[in-house]
């Protein structure tokens, strides 16, 4: 599965939301996420793909859409290897 | 002219003109042009067909536009009724219809939320997308002349707030133009709100006390900077760099607000501007204390408590915080607040009684619910001709006239900042195939005020597999009334010989099977 794929069936499962998940829709404006789940959502990232989010990581606007999303992993990838799996 | 919400911004319009009243991410709008915005979307309502008095819906998310139309119904002397976004089609239809409102104005996105009451009132949109087949007030309000509204006089309806009750469907509570204003003015004076405040709005508008942040603003020339709180780190940005003064919250999202497993970035701002938070709604834990104080140590801390029926009944003055950490604090300016007994005579110093409520900020009553008004709005032989608010919550005092919360004298769950009727969520697993019977309990969890739990029992007598019945759940209700915990039990116990469910027997076993379960799994399943 590619990241992509990672992220949208998380999305669908703890959602139930059935409509389109293009990668730059705007989860919480269209009330896919909401402030619980997206804690869940920070917290699963950092699991499935072993990274560790810093709080300037976890704001808004990087965890808002699934590219935004894929972006942060990228940009924490190479960084992370070897890391447990959770980091908190 | 009247005390009411139109006429503070009518004199801060005029007295402020050019002083921003609002900020929304990247969009601001001052006093003046919140008035215009506000007069001009009255006249358009108008336009449109509302007449005095009539019940306006608005179901929007928190933007300026939801400001400007909740204060253009106001300014058309109409009736506020809030509506929840993303209730399920059955309370939204409740509300519509028990209201009888003639008009729900809406944002374009969530427009497909509401559009099945087109047939019972008219559909307007108060924020995005033009679409032609609904008034979009955004647009029109581009071609209207605003001109003032005269008249409004203080007694008149201005909003009608929803609120579960303990049987049944939720019932509106009527306020008028006097009860905002004065709740306004009462607030003001002990949070001693100023042109110099820059407040934070997290809460929603859906609520008096979210609202209230609106008024505030409108009534001392404060700053309004509004946020959806989703991570804390945003919220702690925003009180950093706009330097805020003041902080409402409510347990839930304090919780939120300081999520130990998120990493946060409190160590890094400077807070010396925040004034002071303010918290109601339920206990404030020491832990929620202990991160007040740390993150933000200049700030004094305000515990209050209210039902929507009176607004606000109590605060606790901040210096007592530390000497009266788990006091509701004494009564509100212009109200009184009494421990009767169930003779209605005072209760002596920590005995338990019912917390009623006297003065500026009892409400109108339930609409249109004649036996519910008169169960909670009684009067009194001390204060003949008054209404108070019997409130059915349990309190005592002590010796020095501090208040403390016991017990709520009804069923209702409290959580995440909702009244959760247990009628309600039973109601709508019963409605599954193959559950027999249920009942919703609350089970206590201060990060949230408390979980919704709910037992229940099945034709097959075999328990439905979690994942799937809770799927099922999030389909039919709303997030906050999902339980958390479901507990299947082969049979209810049965009370006597009357055949009726036996509610505390049934609630007494499930809480034990909760024990075993939850240290059986220890899972995660405790929601914050």
């Amino acid at each position: 599965m590619t990241d992509l794929e990672i992220l949208r069936d998380y999305i669908r499962n703890e959602t139930g939301y059935e409509g389109n998940l293009d990668p730059d829709l705007d989860l919480l404006e269209k009330q896919v996420l909401d402030s619980f789940s997206i804690v869940q959502w920070a917290m699963f990232i950092q699991q499935r793909f072993r990274i560790e989010l810093e709080a300037e990581d976890l704001v808004r606007d990087n965890l808002s859409s699934l590219s935004k999303v894929i972006a942060l992993i990228d940009s924490k990838g190479s960084a992370s290897v070897g890391q447990g799996e959770k980091p908190n | 002219m009247p005390s009411s919400i139109p006429r503070f911004l009518c004199e801060i319009a005029e007295r402020l003109p050019d002083k921003v009243a609002i900020v929304c991410r990247t969009r601001s709008a001052t006093f003046l042009q919140l008035h215009q915005e506000a007069l001009a979307t009255a006249e358009c309502l108008r336009e449109i067909g509302v007449e005095p008095g009539d019940r306006v819906g608005i179901c929007m998310e928190k933007t300026i536009d939801q400001v400007s139309v909740i204060l253009g119904v106001l300014f058309a002397n109409a009736v506020v009724v809030p509506i929840l976004p993303r209730l399920k089609e059955s309370n939204i239809r409740h509300i519509v219809e028990n209201s009888g409102m003639v008009a729900l104005v809406t944002d374009s996105d969530r427009m497909n939320e509401v559009v099945g009451f087109a047939d019972i009132t008219k559909l307007i949109i108060g924020h995005g997308e033009l679409d032609r087949d609904w008034p979009n007030l955004p647009y029109m309000r581009r071609f209207i002349r605003p001109k003032m509204f005269f008249d409004r006089i203080s007694a008149d309806n201005a909003a009608i707030i929803y609120s579960s009750g303990s049987t049944g469907r939720p019932k509106g509570i009527l306020i008028s133009h006097r009860n905002l204003a004065d709740g306004t003015d009462i607030v003001a004076e002990y949070l001693g709100t100023n042109q110099e405040d820059r407040i934070c709005s997290v809460l929603s508008f859906n609520f008096d006390y979210g609202l209230n942040q609106i008024w505030q603003t409108i009534r001392k020339g404060a700053t309004l900077y509004l946020h959806n709180l989703a991570l804390p780190n945003d919220l702690f940005a925003l009180l950093a760099t706009e330097k805020i003064t003041a902080l409402p919250v409510m347990p839930v999202i304090i919780t939120k607000m300081f999520d130990k497993r998120l990493k946060l970035a409190t160590g890094s701002y400077d807070f010396s501007s925040l004034r002071y938070v303010c918290s109601t709604g339920g206990r404030l834990s020491d832990e929620m204390l202990h991160d007040f104080k740390t993150t933000f140590p200049s700030a004094k801390i305000y515990s209050m408590f209210g039902l929507t029926e009176a607004f606000r009944s109590t605060y606790l003055d901040p210096s007592k915080i530390d000497s009266h950490p788990t006091s509701i604090g004494k009564a509100i300016p212009d109200c009184q607040v009494f421990v009767f007994d169930e003779q209605g005579e005072e209760c002596p110093p920590n005995v338990v009684g019912e917390l009623v409520h006297r003065g500026a900020t009892v409400t109108k009553g339930y609409w249109r619910d004649p036996e519910n008004t008169a169960k909670v709005f009684r009067s009194h032989p001390r204060f003949p001709g008054e209404t108070l608010v019997f409130s059915g919550d349990k309190v005592r005092r002590d010796e020095e006239g501090y208040l403390y919360f016991v017990a709520r004298g009804d069923e209702m769950i409290k959580t995440k900042g909702f009244r959760v009727s247990p009628t309600e969520v039973e109601a709508e697993i019963v409605r599954h195939p193959e559950i027999v019977d249920a009942v919703a309990f609350a089970v206590p969890n201060i990060a949230v005020g408390e979980d919704v739990a709910c037992a229940y029992t099945t034709v097959t007598r075999q328990a439905l597999p979690e994942h799937i019945l809770k799927q099922y759940l999030k389909a039919n209700l709303p997030n906050h009334m999902v339980p958390a915990y479901l507990i299947h039990l082969e049979s209810f116990p049965i009370t006597g010989n009357a055949g009726k469910l036996d509610r505390k027997a049934i609630k007494q076993v499930a809480f034990e099977r909760l024990g075993t379960q939850q240290r059986a799994v220890e899972s995660g399943s405790v929601q914050v």
